[in-house]
């Protein structure tokens, strides 16, 4: 591919998925300069690896991977500057849920999920409410939730990366989903316009 | 202080055993006994979705699901959630309306342009 090429490509590629790359680093980083700055590695790194990209995926997909591992590359460097030692949100904020003994309270369990997970992912109103309830989560839980369920980092790596204990992580990954589940009932599948339309 | 009774099954519990005559009473009281309660049995599944659940815990956690359709609901909507998550960074931009600054994508692609050349 010439110069002229790749220079093309580029510029199409800021076009066509800056804006997706930029939201999506948002939503992790929370600054807008940090955003900026992890999305324009990230197409920086794109360039240089432009040939090897072979298209098996698509080209958002690999722009995404790429970003995935800038951000994942920036909470290491954070890593030692980020406290876990007074964790947050351990408390068992769910406990009304269940009735004294441990068991469901049968008026307030988990409710159906309509429609399935293939048919969500095309609706726009879903990721709109999955990210309304990520930004109510406590800032640490979920950046161990998004980088486990979104970045795909393996659990001991989260571990290294943010100093943090195994029990430490999987309290979080349970308060994370637990409040998410909570949070996308209430907001998505419970309401007209979610999975009960 | 005496362990209060299991909650009784109410009217259209779907769960497979539920509370509907004196044997399933009984079986359902017996599982309810020997495996781990809800509140446990959720964090378990949680911690599933990342490492293996030992072959012991995987046999009660099929004799909870037969008394308690809540905890396998929460599973499949554990796995709901896993399957939704790993593709939202692709939808992003569906997700909020927070525009990429225009001077920012100017000057990423000056930085492309100048790395290229």
């Amino acid at each position: 591919m010439s110069t002229f090429d790749v220079h093309a490509a580029a510029a199409r590629w800021v076009d066509d998925h800056g804006e997706c790359l930029y939201r999506y680093a948002l939503v992790r980083v929370r600054k807008p300069e940090v955003a900026e700055d992890l999305v324009q590695e990230a197409f920086l790194a794109a360039v240089k690896g432009y040939e090897k990209f072979g298209g098996r995926s698509s080209e958002r997909s690999w722009l995404v991977g790429i970003l995935k591992n800038k951000i994942v590359d920036h909470f290491r460097k954070l890593g030692r500057e980020t406290s876990f030692t007074d964790l947050e949100f351990l408390s068992d904020e769910f406990s009304e849920k269940f009735v004294p003994v441990g068991f469901w309270d049968h008026e307030k369990g988990p409710h159906e999920w309509k429609p399935a997970p293939d048919e969500v992912v095309h609706r726009a109103e879903f990721w709109q409410a999955m990210r309304e309830c990520l930004s109510k989560l406590p800032q640490k839980v979920r950046d161990v939730f998004t980088m486990r369920e979104m970045d795909d980092v393996p659990s001991k790596e989260i571990c290294t990366i943010l100093s943090i204990t195994d029990g430490n992580l999987w309290v979080m990954l349970h308060r994370a989903r637990m409040a998410l589940r909570e949070c996308l009932e209430m907001n998505w599948f419970d309401k007209p316009a979610g999975g009960r339309a | 202080m005496p362990e209060e009774p299991y909650s009784p099954s109410p009217i259209g519990n779907p769960s497979v055993l539920a509370r509907r005559n004196r044997w399933q009473t009984m079986l359902v009281k017996f599982i309810g006994k020997h495996t781990p309660k809800c509140r446990e049995m959720v964090r378990i599944l949680s911690q599933s979705m990342d490492e293996p659940m030992p072959l012991m815990m995987r046999i009660k956690k099929r004799l909870h699901f037969l008394i308690c359709c809540w905890c396998q609901r929460y599973e499949e909507q554990l796995r709901y959630i896993h399957e939704t998550a790993r593709h939202f960074p692709e939808h992003a931009d569906e997700a909020s309306n927070v525009p990429f600054p225009p001077d920012a994508k100017e000057r990423i692609k000056e930085k492309l342009a100048e790395q290229i050349r």
